[in-house]
């Protein structure tokens, strides 16, 4: 509270009061790591890396989201599952507990991230298992049983649902670490280089960045309409195209088949001021998270502030910012300024199968 | 002999002549009238239903289908995966393969004659070839494909959009088409009796078989008892028994296999059902719900059994002189144990024999296709419904086969 008063007087915009509108309006550090329980954050850890929970055993939350590329995995399009290719770009995951709203598109509810993971484990896109035998599986793998019983004591009551809620445990207790931005917030004069400091006061300033980049995650949450330019490989490769088609078809939007571009929240709400919109992304840790956009269409944080500066594309909310060469340094040294050194990450050794005797429960 | 033979020949013209006939193992009038079993037949015409009559779009796209993983999840596993043309529609594993990351806990039947079955899965749990190939390609452990994942795959070929619209009319590959058009292509897959050294025999060709076969036979329809369960064109009764087959060891050393067989009994309710399902397979129980059909499993056909081998449920036979020397002692242990089974007493020549007129029922030369070219998927780009080429028929099979069009 008195840090983000403290960044509001240093960054000299004490009258640019946006709260209410959008967000806070203004920049927040991170908060205290949540309170997890142990016991199940720890077997999420392990089923986070864990491919079994896949259909076809190949791959594990941690082959789209990289603990050492951010938990995004650095490509503009994610892979996706065996046999298809994904529309949309994988995000990174470094404080998720904080998000109000999941997905590119907000579809499920930052409170509900069980609810992501479910379906990221078992939709035919992205790892395409089956509860049932993810429990099936983990019976069989006798570490990871024992994980199992200890997040949730009561045998009886074991159901593969857990794999989810342990997982999702395990995302409350990633973090950034603190960035230059953090230890400006802190007190810290040096904390930002003079050119960051200047990209700073335009953050907040003449290129109006925190009217929806704001809080802790530098994210209002929100659906906007940028206009980001559809990515080419969606449409030139069939399997993406299979993928966005088939994200219209689940959602029952009408004439699916005619749908040629991402359309964002309408697929889901189809709510026509939602098409196009996408929730604001969080600017921490940008420098591990690249390609950026919802599709990766810009490899480059030049790329995104000159798409900003321009005012967005085809029918954006947002407006040309007549910024300098040297105002666009500025803000691109503050931006650089939000990601701290990722913190190292400790895979577990993976588990081989167990032979359970037979008739036995185990 | 030579009457059964004769009613056998009757049996083959009744069952042309009613072409949609629904049961395939024709009982001969002959034989019931002698208080019998249904006498052993040729096939008769391929029962076809009536809701999917095949056109020559249709036949054309399902075998594209039989053979496209694209099918399945993650583009790896197609119906002829487990289905193998070479191994004569089945599989040479005891226990099917399944999905990448399974291994199942049944063997695989054969696609062989299908078609006349009229009830399939070892469990009888499905009654078309339509449902079979829409739960096996669906299922988690089998194809563990996805309904809009498939279909969407399906659309963006164009050559499929083509096929589709000609067999179906439809102004885009529909799913359920999908596995109407392999169960389509399936029911042509069956037994030329021109092949079939026992058929030609039943024909009126003596010679067809060896003296060894044909004492087999008379063994099969007499002491042995075979013709009991296993009778009519399928030699098989399409009925339930519990013959207690070995346990296949795969069920307690195999992880995949044990996890298969624990997802079966927890998915069709066996494990709250009757709390010992975890480690067995309980047959017709998962259909029937009934205790006495516990370990019953339907009685497979006897054709084309020289190319399916291993045999039974769980494959726990390599070779036919297994499975004879099984029912030769009387079957296993079981307590739904079908009273059918006894001791035989059977000698070698006499194992001998019974194993050479099994093998006579299976074609001489295996029925083998080449995998077709399948067609990549292509960018859409601005492609646009296909007008289904008849009036009035968009949105529901097309109403008459292409060669009929003028």
């Amino acid at each position: 509270m008195s840090a983000a008063v403290r960044w509001l007087l240093l960054a000299g915009l004490a009258t640019f009061a946006l709260a209410g509108v959008c967000g806070s309006g203004q920049l927040e550090p991170l908060p205290p790591p949540a309170a997890v329980d142990a016991a199940r954050a720890e077997l999420g850890r392990h089923l986070f890396h864990e491919s079994r929970l896949s259909g076809d055993g190949s791959r594990s939350c941690a082959s789209c989201h990289v603990p050492d590329k951010g938990y995004a995995d650095g490509l503009a399009l994610a892979r996706g599952y065996n046999g298809t290719e994904h529309f949309r770009n994988a995000p990174g995951l470094l404080s998720v507990r904080l998000r109000t709203r999941l997905m590119w598109d907000g579809r499920h509810a930052g409170s509900e991230l069980a609810a992501a993971v479910r379906e990221m484990l078992t939709d035919a896109q992205t790892m395409n298992g089956d509860v049932q035998v993810v429990a099936e599986r983990l019976r069989q793998i006798p570490q990871l049983f024992a994980l199992w019983r200890r997040a949730w004591p009561e045998p009886a009551a074991l159901r593969g649902e857990h794999a989810f809620e342990a997982i999702a445990e395990y995302l409350r207790t990633l973090d950034f670490g603190v960035s230059a931005l953090d230890r400006h917030l802190g007190g810290d004069r040096q904390a930002l280089s003079p050119l960051a400091a200047e990209g700073l006061a335009l953050f907040g300033g003449k290129a109006g960045c925190v009217q929806c980049h704001d809080g802790a995650l530098l994210s209002d949450g929100r659906l906007h309409r940028l206009g980001v330019p559809e990515h080419p490989q969606i449409l030139r490769e069939p399997l993406r195209t299979v993928s966005l088609l088939r994200h219209q078809a689940e959602h029952d939007v009408p004439d699916a088949m005619a749908v040629r571009a991402d359309l964002g929240a309408y697929t889901i709400t189809q709510r026509p001021s939602d098409r196009g919109a996408f929730v604001t992304p969080g600017l921490r840790g940008l420098a591990h998270t690249g390609p950026y956009m919802h599709n990766g269409v810009f490899a480059s944080l030049e790329e995104v502030v000159a798409f900003h500066e321009r005012g967005g594309g085809a029918g954006s909310e947002l407006h040309p910012l007549g910024l300098t060469a040297h105002e666009r340094q500025a803000l691109l040294a503050f931006l650089r300024a939000l990601s701290a050194p990722l913190r190292p990450s400790a895979e577990p050794l993976p588990f081989d199968y167990g032979g359970v005797a037979a008739g036995t429960e185990p | 002999m030579r009457l059964a033979a004769l009613a056998c020949v009757r049996a083959v013209a009744l069952g042309v002549a009613c072409a949609t006939g629904a049961s395939a193992a024709s009982p001969s009038a002959a034989a019931s009238a002698q208080g019998g079993p249904p006498a052993l037949a040729t096939l008769p015409a391929v029962p076809i239903p009536a809701a999917n009559p095949p056109n020559e779009a249709k036949l054309q796209l399902g075998r594209m289908l039989f053979f496209d993983a694209r099918l399945s999840g993650d583009g790896s596993t197609s119906c002829a995966s487990c289905h193998v043309p070479q191994h004569g529609w089945a599989h040479g594993d005891a226990l099917a393969r399944g999905y990448p990351g399974h291994r199942l806990w049944r063997n695989n039947p054969t696609v062989l004659n299908a078609a006349y079955r009229r009830r399939l899965m070892w469990d009888g749990s499905l009654d078309s070839l339509e449902a079979q190939a829409r739960a096996a390609m669906q299922a988690p452990v089998e194809g563990n494909g996805k309904g809009t994942m498939i279909e969407m795959r399906l659309r963006l070929v164009p050559e499929y959009r083509d096929l589709f619209c000609r067999a179906f009319g439809d102004a885009w590959p529909q799913l359920d088409h999908a596995w109407q058009a392999i169960a389509a292509y399936e029911r042509t897959l069956v037994s030329d009796p021109r092949q079939v050294p026992f058929d030609r025999y039943l024909a009126g060709d003596r010679e067809a078989l060896s003296a060894s076969a044909r004492r087999g036979l008379a063994l099969f329809e007499g002491r042995a008892g075979c013709i009991q369960c296993h009778h009519g064109a399928l030699a098989s009764d399409e009925g339930f028994h519990a013959l207690g087959v070995p346990r296949q060891p795969q069920f307690d050393s195999h992880p995949l296999v044990q996890i298969a067989v624990r997802w079966q009994n927890v998915q069709r309710g066996a494990a709250d059902a009757t709390g010992a399902g975890h480690d067995g397979d309980l047959g017709r129980w998962y259909t029937t719900r009934d205790g006495a059909d516990i370990g019953r499993f339907r009685t497979p056909t006897l054709r084309e059994l020289v190319y399916t081998a291993p045999y039974m449920h769980n494959g726990v036979f390599g070779t036919l002189r297994e499975v004879v020397d099984f029912f030769d002692a009387g079957g296993g242990s079981t307590p739904n144990k079908s009273p059918l089974l006894r001791a035989l007493g059977l000698s070698e020549q006499d194992k001998s024999d019974l194993v050479a007129f099994l093998e006579s029922m299976s074609s001489e030369r295996p029925r083998v296709v080449d995998a077709p070219r399948l067609p990549p998927l292509q960018p859409l780009g601005d492609a646009v419904a296909c007008v289904p080429p008849r009036a009035g028929s968009e949105g529901g099979p097309a109403a008459g086969s292409a060669s009929e069009r003028p």
